[in-house]
Protein backbone atom coordinates (compact mmCIF):
# COMPACT_ATOMS: atom_id res chain seq x y z
CA UNK A 1 0.00 0.00 0.00
CA UNK A 2 1.11 3.80 -0.64
CA UNK A 3 1.85 6.13 1.32
CA UNK A 4 -1.38 8.18 1.40
CA UNK A 5 -2.25 11.72 -0.39
CA UNK A 6 -4.24 14.54 1.17
CA UNK A 7 -7.03 16.61 0.29
CA UNK A 8 -8.03 19.91 1.40
CA UNK A 9 -11.56 20.83 1.44
CA UNK A 10 -14.14 18.21 0.36
CA UNK A 11 -17.99 17.71 -0.29
CA UNK A 12 -19.31 15.16 1.46
CA UNK A 13 -22.77 14.00 0.11
CA UNK A 14 -25.83 11.72 0.02
CA UNK A 15 -26.87 9.55 -2.30
CA UNK A 16 -29.61 7.65 -0.28
CA UNK A 17 -28.03 6.14 2.13
CA UNK A 18 -24.79 6.10 1.08
CA UNK A 19 -21.62 8.58 1.35
CA UNK A 20 -19.32 9.73 -1.77
CA UNK A 21 -17.32 12.86 -1.59
CA UNK A 22 -15.45 15.11 -3.78
CA UNK A 23 -12.82 17.40 -3.66
CA UNK A 24 -14.07 21.29 -3.41
CA UNK A 25 -11.36 21.98 -5.99
CA UNK A 26 -13.23 19.63 -8.90
CA UNK A 27 -16.68 21.05 -7.87
CA UNK A 28 -17.26 24.53 -10.32
CA UNK A 29 -20.68 25.38 -8.18
CA UNK A 30 -23.07 23.22 -7.16
CA UNK A 31 -26.81 24.29 -7.87
CA UNK A 32 -30.32 23.07 -7.15
CA UNK A 33 -31.69 19.94 -8.62
CA UNK A 34 -34.52 22.26 -9.97
CA UNK A 35 -32.13 24.83 -11.68
CA UNK A 36 -30.29 22.06 -13.26
CA UNK A 37 -33.60 20.23 -14.89
CA UNK A 38 -33.51 21.04 -18.27
CA UNK A 39 -30.21 19.68 -18.65
CA UNK A 40 -29.66 15.99 -18.13
CA UNK A 41 -28.14 15.33 -14.54
CA UNK A 42 -26.34 11.57 -13.76
CA UNK A 43 -28.03 10.96 -10.23
CA UNK A 44 -25.19 9.39 -7.67
CA UNK A 45 -27.85 7.09 -6.48
CA UNK A 46 -27.34 4.87 -9.36
CA UNK A 47 -23.63 3.83 -8.67
CA UNK A 48 -25.91 2.09 -5.98
CA UNK A 49 -28.60 0.30 -8.09
CA UNK A 50 -30.94 3.02 -6.39
CA UNK A 51 -33.73 5.12 -8.69
CA UNK A 52 -33.06 9.06 -8.49
CA UNK A 53 -35.01 10.55 -6.02
CA UNK A 54 -38.01 12.88 -6.21
CA UNK A 55 -36.76 14.92 -3.94
CA UNK A 56 -35.18 18.39 -4.18
CA UNK A 57 -31.06 17.77 -3.91
CA UNK A 58 -28.36 19.34 -5.69
CA UNK A 59 -26.10 19.24 -8.60
CA UNK A 60 -22.73 19.77 -8.06
CA UNK A 61 -21.53 20.56 -12.05
CA UNK A 62 -17.26 20.68 -12.67
CA UNK A 63 -15.40 22.99 -14.52
CA UNK A 64 -15.72 20.60 -17.68
CA UNK A 65 -19.47 20.64 -17.56
CA UNK A 66 -20.20 17.06 -16.04
CA UNK A 67 -23.08 16.89 -13.70
CA UNK A 68 -23.68 14.98 -10.25
CA UNK A 69 -26.76 15.06 -8.52
CA UNK A 70 -26.94 14.17 -5.03
CA UNK A 71 -29.13 14.28 -2.28
CA UNK A 72 -27.73 16.02 0.33
CA UNK A 73 -24.32 17.85 0.67
CA UNK A 74 -22.02 19.78 3.83
CA UNK A 75 -18.82 21.72 2.85
CA UNK A 76 -15.70 20.24 4.81
CA UNK A 77 -13.05 22.70 4.73
CA UNK A 78 -10.92 20.09 6.94
CA UNK A 79 -7.53 18.61 5.21
CA UNK A 80 -7.69 14.71 4.94
CA UNK A 81 -5.74 11.73 4.84
CA UNK A 82 -7.07 9.88 1.44
CA UNK A 83 -6.27 6.80 2.00
CA UNK A 84 -5.76 4.63 -1.06
CA UNK A 85 -8.46 1.88 -2.60
CA UNK A 86 -8.26 -1.81 -2.21
CA UNK A 87 -7.20 -3.24 -5.41
CA UNK A 88 -10.17 -5.03 -5.80
CA UNK A 89 -12.20 -1.63 -5.60
CA UNK A 90 -9.98 -0.11 -8.50
CA UNK A 91 -11.70 -0.12 -11.46
CA UNK A 92 -15.30 -0.05 -9.73
CA UNK A 93 -17.10 3.08 -10.95
CA UNK A 94 -15.28 3.43 -13.96
CA UNK A 95 -11.58 3.92 -11.91
CA UNK A 96 -13.18 7.15 -10.49
CA UNK A 97 -12.56 6.25 -7.24
CA UNK A 98 -9.56 7.73 -5.96
CA UNK A 99 -9.55 6.52 -2.44
CA UNK A 100 -11.27 7.09 0.81
CA UNK A 101 -11.15 9.64 3.55
CA UNK A 102 -12.08 9.04 7.45
CA UNK A 103 -14.64 11.92 8.46
CA UNK A 104 -15.96 11.63 11.78
CA UNK A 105 -15.41 7.95 12.21
CA UNK A 106 -16.61 7.03 8.81
CA UNK A 107 -15.37 5.82 5.67
CA UNK A 108 -16.39 8.01 2.80
CA UNK A 109 -15.02 6.81 -0.94
CA UNK A 110 -13.85 10.21 -2.61
CA UNK A 111 -14.74 10.04 -6.40
CA UNK A 112 -12.96 12.21 -9.29
CA UNK A 113 -16.33 14.29 -10.09
CA UNK A 114 -15.69 14.31 -14.15
CA UNK A 115 -14.59 10.50 -14.08
CA UNK A 116 -18.09 9.60 -11.89
CA UNK A 117 -20.14 11.24 -14.08
CA UNK A 118 -18.73 9.49 -17.27
CA UNK A 119 -19.59 6.46 -15.29
CA UNK A 120 -22.95 6.96 -13.87
CA UNK A 121 -24.08 8.25 -18.27
CA UNK A 122 -22.07 4.52 -19.22
CA UNK A 123 -24.74 2.99 -16.82
CA UNK A 124 -27.45 4.53 -18.53
CA UNK A 125 -26.04 3.90 -22.17
CA UNK A 126 -25.89 0.39 -20.56
CA UNK A 127 -29.52 0.27 -19.69
CA UNK A 128 -30.75 1.29 -23.03
CA UNK B 1 -4.62 -28.15 -12.88
CA UNK B 2 -5.38 -30.20 -9.64
CA UNK B 3 -3.11 -28.87 -6.38
CA UNK B 4 -0.82 -32.22 -6.28
CA UNK B 5 -1.36 -34.06 -2.49
CA UNK B 6 -4.37 -35.87 -2.01
CA UNK B 7 -3.82 -35.44 1.77
CA UNK B 8 -2.73 -32.15 2.04
CA UNK B 9 0.35 -31.80 5.03
CA UNK B 10 -0.41 -27.51 4.56
CA UNK B 11 -2.65 -26.67 7.45
CA UNK B 12 -5.95 -24.61 6.38
CA UNK B 13 -8.39 -21.93 8.10
CA UNK B 14 -11.72 -23.51 8.06
CA UNK B 15 -14.68 -21.46 8.27
CA UNK B 16 -18.72 -21.73 6.99
CA UNK B 17 -20.36 -19.04 5.21
CA UNK B 18 -23.88 -19.48 5.30
CA UNK B 19 -24.09 -23.77 5.05
CA UNK B 20 -21.19 -24.14 2.83
CA UNK B 21 -17.36 -24.46 4.31
CA UNK B 22 -14.24 -23.09 2.99
CA UNK B 23 -11.02 -23.86 3.89
CA UNK B 24 -8.12 -20.95 2.95
CA UNK B 25 -4.36 -21.67 3.98
CA UNK B 26 -3.28 -20.56 7.30
CA UNK B 27 -0.65 -18.13 6.50
CA UNK B 28 -3.08 -16.06 4.56
CA UNK B 29 -5.32 -15.92 7.05
CA UNK B 30 -4.34 -13.38 9.44
CA UNK B 31 -6.79 -13.17 11.77
CA UNK B 32 -10.84 -13.42 12.24
CA UNK B 33 -12.71 -9.75 12.92
CA UNK B 34 -16.39 -8.30 13.72
CA UNK B 35 -16.53 -5.81 11.05
CA UNK B 36 -18.28 -2.52 11.92
CA UNK B 37 -20.81 -0.77 10.07
CA UNK B 38 -19.28 -0.55 6.56
CA UNK B 39 -19.17 1.95 3.74
CA UNK B 40 -20.52 0.51 0.22
CA UNK B 41 -18.52 1.24 -2.83
CA UNK B 42 -19.93 3.41 -6.35
CA UNK B 43 -20.31 0.43 -8.41
CA UNK B 44 -19.63 -2.43 -6.29
CA UNK B 45 -21.42 -6.01 -7.31
CA UNK B 46 -23.86 -7.32 -4.64
CA UNK B 47 -21.22 -9.82 -3.01
CA UNK B 48 -18.67 -6.90 -2.25
CA UNK B 49 -20.16 -5.74 0.47
CA UNK B 50 -18.21 -2.48 1.58
CA UNK B 51 -15.16 -1.71 3.06
CA UNK B 52 -13.97 -0.58 6.62
CA UNK B 53 -10.79 0.49 7.82
CA UNK B 54 -8.78 -1.45 9.88
CA UNK B 55 -5.17 -0.34 11.03
CA UNK B 56 -5.06 2.23 8.88
CA UNK B 57 -5.63 0.16 5.74
CA UNK B 58 -9.22 0.29 3.87
CA UNK B 59 -10.32 -3.15 3.78
CA UNK B 60 -13.14 -4.75 1.31
CA UNK B 61 -15.68 -7.40 2.50
CA UNK B 62 -16.56 -10.02 0.60
CA UNK B 63 -19.81 -12.03 1.16
CA UNK B 64 -18.87 -15.48 -0.28
CA UNK B 65 -22.20 -16.50 -0.26
CA UNK B 66 -23.71 -14.09 -2.35
CA UNK B 67 -20.27 -14.83 -4.79
CA UNK B 68 -21.13 -17.79 -5.07
CA UNK B 69 -24.63 -17.26 -6.42
CA UNK B 70 -26.70 -18.04 -2.88
CA UNK B 71 -28.20 -16.48 -0.46
CA UNK B 72 -26.24 -13.67 2.30
CA UNK B 73 -25.80 -15.02 5.23
CA UNK B 74 -25.76 -11.82 7.09
CA UNK B 75 -22.83 -12.50 9.52
CA UNK B 76 -20.73 -9.55 10.68
CA UNK B 77 -17.56 -11.69 11.48
CA UNK B 78 -15.07 -12.22 8.58
CA UNK B 79 -11.47 -14.07 8.23
CA UNK B 80 -8.59 -11.46 7.07
CA UNK B 81 -7.03 -12.99 4.64
CA UNK B 82 -3.78 -10.84 3.60
CA UNK B 83 -2.30 -11.25 0.20
CA UNK B 84 1.06 -8.95 -0.96
CA UNK B 85 -1.69 -7.33 -2.75
CA UNK B 86 -3.72 -6.35 0.04
CA UNK B 87 -6.04 -7.66 2.38
CA UNK B 88 -9.54 -9.40 1.80
CA UNK B 89 -11.66 -10.14 4.64
CA UNK B 90 -14.38 -13.18 3.69
CA UNK B 91 -17.32 -12.96 6.00
CA UNK B 92 -17.51 -16.32 8.24
CA UNK B 93 -20.54 -17.39 9.90
CA UNK B 94 -18.57 -20.29 11.58
CA UNK B 95 -14.72 -20.49 12.31
CA UNK B 96 -13.73 -23.84 13.28
CA UNK B 97 -10.12 -23.47 13.20
CA UNK B 98 -6.97 -24.94 11.49
CA UNK B 99 -6.62 -28.12 10.24
CA UNK B 100 -5.68 -30.16 7.44
CA UNK B 101 -7.50 -30.47 3.96
CA UNK B 102 -7.69 -34.20 2.09
CA UNK B 103 -8.62 -34.51 -0.88
CA UNK B 104 -7.51 -34.24 -4.55
CA UNK B 105 -8.37 -30.70 -4.82
CA UNK B 106 -9.80 -29.95 -8.51
CA UNK B 107 -12.10 -26.56 -9.53
CA UNK B 108 -15.18 -27.12 -8.65
CA UNK B 109 -16.56 -25.17 -11.88
CA UNK B 110 -15.18 -24.50 -15.27
CA UNK B 111 -15.84 -20.64 -15.30
CA UNK B 112 -16.44 -17.60 -13.00
CA UNK B 113 -15.22 -17.88 -9.26
CA UNK B 114 -15.82 -21.51 -8.93
CA UNK B 115 -12.64 -22.07 -10.48
CA UNK B 116 -10.65 -20.56 -7.97
CA UNK B 117 -12.98 -22.74 -5.77
CA UNK B 118 -10.80 -26.06 -5.22
CA UNK B 119 -12.51 -29.40 -4.06
CA UNK B 120 -13.73 -31.65 -3.34
CA UNK B 121 -12.21 -31.51 -0.08
CA UNK B 122 -12.50 -32.98 3.44
CA UNK B 123 -11.51 -31.35 7.16
CA UNK B 124 -12.99 -34.06 9.61
CA UNK B 125 -16.68 -34.88 8.47
CA UNK B 126 -16.80 -31.54 6.87
CA UNK B 127 -17.11 -31.18 2.87
CA UNK B 128 -14.85 -28.17 2.40
CA UNK B 129 -14.04 -26.04 -0.91
CA UNK B 130 -10.34 -24.60 -0.59
CA UNK B 131 -10.26 -21.04 -1.44
CA UNK B 132 -7.54 -20.65 -4.33
CA UNK B 133 -6.78 -16.75 -2.90
CA UNK B 134 -4.54 -15.28 -5.47
CA UNK B 135 -7.32 -16.46 -8.25
CA UNK B 136 -10.17 -15.08 -6.46
CA UNK B 137 -8.29 -12.04 -5.85
CA UNK B 138 -7.59 -11.73 -9.20
CA UNK B 139 -11.43 -12.78 -10.17
CA UNK B 140 -12.41 -9.72 -7.47
CA UNK B 141 -9.91 -7.41 -9.09
CA UNK B 142 -11.96 -7.68 -12.31
CA UNK B 143 -15.15 -7.15 -11.04
CA UNK B 144 -16.40 -10.72 -10.56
Amino acid sequence: MGPASRVEGTLLCRAGAHRIAFAAHEVAFIASAERESTARTWSARRAFREAASESRGRVLVAPSGESVGVDALELDADTHSVLPPPHVTATLSGGSLRGFILVRGALWPLLGLADFEHYLRGLDAEAT
Amino acid sequence: MALPEPESRQSYLVFACGSSWYAVPAESAAEVVTFPELTRVPGAPAHLLGVFAHRSEVIPVVDMSLLVGGVSAGSRRAVLVRLSRGTLALTASTVAGVSSVAGVLEPLGPSGVHVHLRGPGKSGARDVAVIDIEGLFDHLSQGG
